[in-house]
């Protein structure tokens, strides 16, 4: 992992502007997927409504455009999308299961179209952006990002702040009995998990330049982070790469050729990984490191 | 006899002159490598279904030059071979694969892709690469914003224009009162804010006033409403879904206002396949494309497609694609591939198209007026503005 | 419009009623299986889309009437949710992971790499243009409640369709059966009830019912291969709103977004109207975290 790190560091200065997009939108995933992680996969709260605080980034970014710096902009963003996340939390988190599944992604259409009612009582049509940073900026910015992504996913992966959220997966009632303080760990995964993809909408904000509020709270951001998560695998940081980077590389290779033939494709690698292998590409290295000291510990004996 | 070293040089000689026969044919073929034109289409995705009346004008394009031994690129003909990937009705994947197109599939010429935010999302890729592109829709007002000089926008459907001119169309036929429906998407929204003001300047009525969000599935309670202040005239600023939600609930209901105006939908053969011939009939929509006698081209075009796709072409979308192929087609034959002298020529000369002559005045068309198409007897008739109207104005006798 | 209008419009009521019977029944297949199996079936809009293309081709290939060909495609897609159960999803129950979250979530997945499939599949094979046709579209006027006879048919077929299944439920020994495994199915297992005949017979309703409300919303509106989704999501609200697996509150929940659809729509703005539905679903669902009519317990 250290190693990719270091290859996407460098990718801007050694590849032309195509790969640098391809990068940047590698990273993308990465960021949103590892924050997603943080609740959903720590938690067992599945949220279906994970583009809600991309989306209020964007819009952030879009409206304050030349009016603040930007990079101002972009830690705004994930106060603000946090904020939300603080606000809406305690009511959201009460409800459990496939009910927290449908009511995320109710949420995340609510906000999309109160946006929508704000901007057109305004008058406004659709945003452009004119004048935004160079690729590259926007590139080490979501670099940036992806890495506080990880390394907050790994944090909470091996605190005892997971531990906790961990235990409340497991059974919420038995943690909670047990002191576990439920409601507050469930909220503070929230919060985290809430910041970063607000950071990475206002970035990408800049990317796209035109601004189109049903293209910022695309219910598909949401379903591909889900996708890409499971896919992967496991709650540690190292699914999420793994899942992201499968997921892009078998895009990359297909969806130039045979768009239509590759989201068949796609869908039919979906269902397989489900069946054959639940536990996701983490769970398919775990078997194999495991079948290996098998094997040597097995060869060892004379 | 002769000298070994003369047989050998007459061998050598023979063997160099049948090489020098061999590799001929190859310096030709160089002559005939394709010339490969680069775009990218929403194949997959929530506008899957739109896109197909501009890449079907691309492929019947396709389709005719190479028939006539290919494109002519400063003189020589070269076969047309088109690189394309789906952007899965999204922008930002659009951007990404112009990126591609041009730094890593390094194509010769770009095509536009379909729709305005896409367009939008582009221009700065062209204008970073320095690589013009003759665009097609562009309905923004925003787009006069964008930096001319790699892109050009043929379309004179802009909605500060769409407004005045509909004012304009709806004063000349009487119209003392409208109702106005708009879906809040940024095409009809942006057309309602300046044709509200153009309207009330005027001194029509505007009865009622109402936006929708983009997924609405029921409009009872809207035209229940507009059925009972019963104005002169609705003007539907519909997309192409709710264009024929709106069509069948105001069948329902029964709207009776003469003037029915729909802005984006009847333009493309789909509309009377979805609501009926009968409901289609007097429906205004903007177009600026016909098939006339005096443009040159115009009804070839028409029959060319129905032949190949078995349907009308869409009057806006596919003849704006078609006119910015033709438009390309004459810049590539007079500066060859040079970027610099394509974008040069482009941006000074007028062209012939199938909608007549267009030129380019920063990246608006310069000549094209605002214009609005009805279905009559089942053909669309411009009948906006005058100058170019092949048919008049007719009150619609119910639905 | 004036309230006192608005509450004793006829048309609007027939709207209402339009509207929410369709989602009604698009959301009943969907509590079926989600009821018996826990599994969220993303696919099902797409189902609904296959039934309005196989509608559409039986009336413009060979001159069927939509009302003819629906019990013959509800059929069909009866027989593809029982040959997907046997083939597919009986071996995702056995491969069911320990916790439910990631059973979730895994069914979540698998059936939208189904929906994914179903989607461009269509779109390769029917091409992603817009399809439509007119049928029954001529409108009859009852005092001053106009009606097109497609959405009388419509509201007619749902509405039975739905009542049938209720009555199945409320007064047949299999309907009976049914209904305890979706309220507990271990319990059903020890009294002997046939658990994977209820699952592949639930699968099969729930894929015929989509299959039928695609080919009455075929008569109503356009589709292409990606227009499925939109369905999936309202049968989603639905089925949450009223509390899953109770197919009572289904009914009941659908009708009331109907309800919000028009009335609410005349009662305050257009602009309004998807910030009031889907307010109105966040805003119940957080006072009912298990939906509206939620039952004291419907999780095994």
């Amino acid at each position: 992992m250290a190693l990719g790190m270091v290859a996407m560091a460098v990718l801007p200065f050694v590849a032309n502007d195509y790969l640098v997009g391809t990068g940047l939108t590698l990273l993308m995933w990465l960021a949103l997927t590892q924050s997603w992680c943080v609740l959903s996969k720590m938690t067992g709260y599945v949220s279906l409504g994970h583009v809600v605080f991309y989306g209020l980034g964007a819009y952030l970014m879009v409206v304050s455009w030349q009016q603040l710096p930007f990079m101002l902009v972009v830690f705004g963003a994930g106060v603000i999308a946090a904020a939300f996340a603080a606000l809406v939390g305690l009511p959201v988190l009460r409800v459990r299961g496939p009910y927290f599944v449908i009511l995320t992604f109710g949420l995340a259409e609510l906000v999309k179209f109160i946006i929508m009612a704000a901007e057109s009582a305004s008058g406004t049509a659709s945003r452009i952006l004119f004048g935004t940073p160079d690729l590259v900026v926007i590139y080490f910015c979501m670099f940036a990002l992806a890495l506080l992504a990880t390394s907050l996913l790994t944090w909470v992966s091996r605190s005892r702040f997971g531990h906790g959220l961990r235990s409340l997966r497991e059974n919420e009632e038995a943690a909670e009995t047990l002191g576990v303080p439920v409601v507050r760990f469930k909220l503070i995964a929230f919060v985290l998990s809430a910041a970063i993809p607000g950071m990475v909408g206002a970035v990408m904000a800049l990317r796209s330049t035109y601004f189109v509020v049903g293209g910022v709270f695309d219910p598909m951001i949401s379903i591909t982070v889900i996708a890409m998560a499971i896919l992967g695998g496991g709650d540690s940081a190292k699914g999420p790469v793994l899942g992201v980077v499968f997921l892009f590389v078998l895009q990359e290779l297909l969806w130039a050729n045979a768009p239509l033939l590759y989201m068949i494709i796609l869908g039919a690698i979906l269902i397989t990984f489900v069946l054959l292998l639940p536990n996701g590409l983490v769970g398919l290295a775990d078997t194999r490191a495991r079948w290996r000291a098998q094997r040597a510990a097995a060869g060892a004996k004379p | 006899m002769k000298s070994v070293t003369s047989h050998r040089r007459s061998i050598m000689s023979g063997i160099a002159a049948l090489t020098l026969m061999a590799s001929a044919p190859a310096i030709f073929a160089q002559a005939d490598k394709p010339i490969r034109i680069g775009y990218s289409m929403a194949r997959t995705g929530i506008l899957a279904s739109a896109t197909t009346s501009q890449s079907n004008a691309y492929e019947l394009w396709r389709e005719q030059v190479n028939a006539r031994g290919g494109m002519d690129v400063g003189g020589q003909k070269r076969k047309v071979e088109f690189v394309t990937y789906d952007d899965q009705s999204k922008p930002e994947q659009a951007v990404r694969i112009y990126e591609k197109l041009i730094t890593d599939d390094k194509v010769d010429l770009l095509l536009a892709p379909w729709g305005t935010p896409f367009q939008i999302a582009i221009a700065p890729v062209l204008e970073k690469f320095k690589f013009p592109m003759v665009g097609n829709t562009a309905a923004s007002v925003a787009l006069r914003q964008v930096k001319p000089g790699y892109i050009w926008f043929p379309t004179s459907a802009i909605p500060d224009r769409i407004g005045a001119e509909l004012t304009a169309l709806l004063k000349a036929s009487n119209v003392k009162s409208a109702v106005l429906l708009s879906n809040v998407l940024p095409f009809t929204k942006e057309i309602k804010n300046f044709l509200e003001p153009e309207l009330k300047k005027a001194g029509i009525e505007v009865k009622l006033s109402t936006e929708y969000p983009p997924d609405i599935k029921d409009m009872t309670s809207i035209l229940t409403q507009v059925k009972q202040l019963n104005p002169d005239a609705v003007l539907a600023l519909a997309y192409p879904g709710d264009s024929v939600l709106y069509a069948k609930q105001a069948k329902e209901l029964g709207i009776t206002s003469p003037l029915q105006f729909i802005a984006v939908g009847p333009s493309d053969a789909f509309f009377a396949k979805a609501v009926g011939a009968a409901s289609a009939e007097n429906v205004i929509t903007i177009a600026h494309w016909s098939p006339r006698p005096e443009w040159k081209g115009s009804q070839a075009f028409y029959d060319d497609y129905v032949k190949k796709f078995g349907e009308a072409p869409d009057y806006l979308n596919s003849a704006l694609a078609w006119m910015s192929l033709e438009i390309l087609e004459t810049a590539v034959a007079k500066s060859g591939v040079d970027k610099a002298k394509i974008r040069e020529v482009i941006s000074k000369d007028t062209f012939d198209t199938i909608n007549g002559k267009v030129r380019f005045d920063g990246v608006q068309n310069a000549i094209t007026p605002t214009a609005f198409v009805q279905t009559q007897k089942g053909k669309l008739q411009i009948i906006w503005p005058k100058s170019i109207a092949s048919g008049q104005y007719e009150p619609k006798k119910g639905w | 419009m004036p309230v006192l209008d608005v509450l004793t419009s006829g048309q609007l009521l027939f709207a209402a009623l339009v509207t929410g019977s369709v989602y009604a029944l698009v959301a009943l297949g969907l509590n079926l299986v989600y009821g018996t199996m826990r599994m969220l079936n993303v696919a099902h809009g797409d189902l609904v889309m296959l039934g309005a293309y196989a509608a559409y081709w039986a009336f413009s290939i060979a001159g069927i009437s939509p009302l003819v060909a629906a019990p013959v495609v509800a059929c069909l897609g009866a027989l593809l949710g029982y040959a997907l159960y046997k083939g597919l999803f009986r071996h995702l129950l056995a491969v069911a992971p320990a916790d439910a979250g990631r059973m979730e979530s895994n069914s979540l997945l698998l059936f939208f790499g189904l929906s994914i499939i179903l989607q461009n599949a269509a779109a390769m094979l029917f091409t992603p243009n817009n399809r439509a046709y007119q049928y029954l579209d001529e409108v009859w006027r009852v005092g001053n409640v106009a009606m097109t006879g497609n959405r009388i048919a419509a509201l007619l077929v749902a509405g039975a369709t739905c009542i049938g299944v209720a009555l199945f439920l409320g007064r047949s020994t299999a309907g009976l059966a049914m209904r305890s495994v979706i309220e507990r199915r271990e319990a059903a297992y020890i009294v002997g009830v046939d658990v994977d005949r209820v699952q592949w017979s639930s699968f099969a309703l729930g894929f015929g019912s989509a299959a039928l409300a695609g080919v009455l919303m075929s008569m109503l509106e356009q589709f292409s291969p990606f227009s499925g989704f939109p369905f999936t999501i309202a049968g989603f609200i639905v089925i949450i709103l009223g509390g899953l697996g109770n197919v009572m509150a289904g009914l009941v929940a659908a009708l009331l977004l109907g309800v919000i659809e028009t009335y609410g729509v005349a009662l305050t703005s257009a602009n309004l109207r998807s910030v009031l539905l889907y307010g109105c679903f966040v805003g119940a669902l957080l006072l009912f975290p298990n939906g509206l009519l939620a039952r004291r317990s419907t999780r095994s």
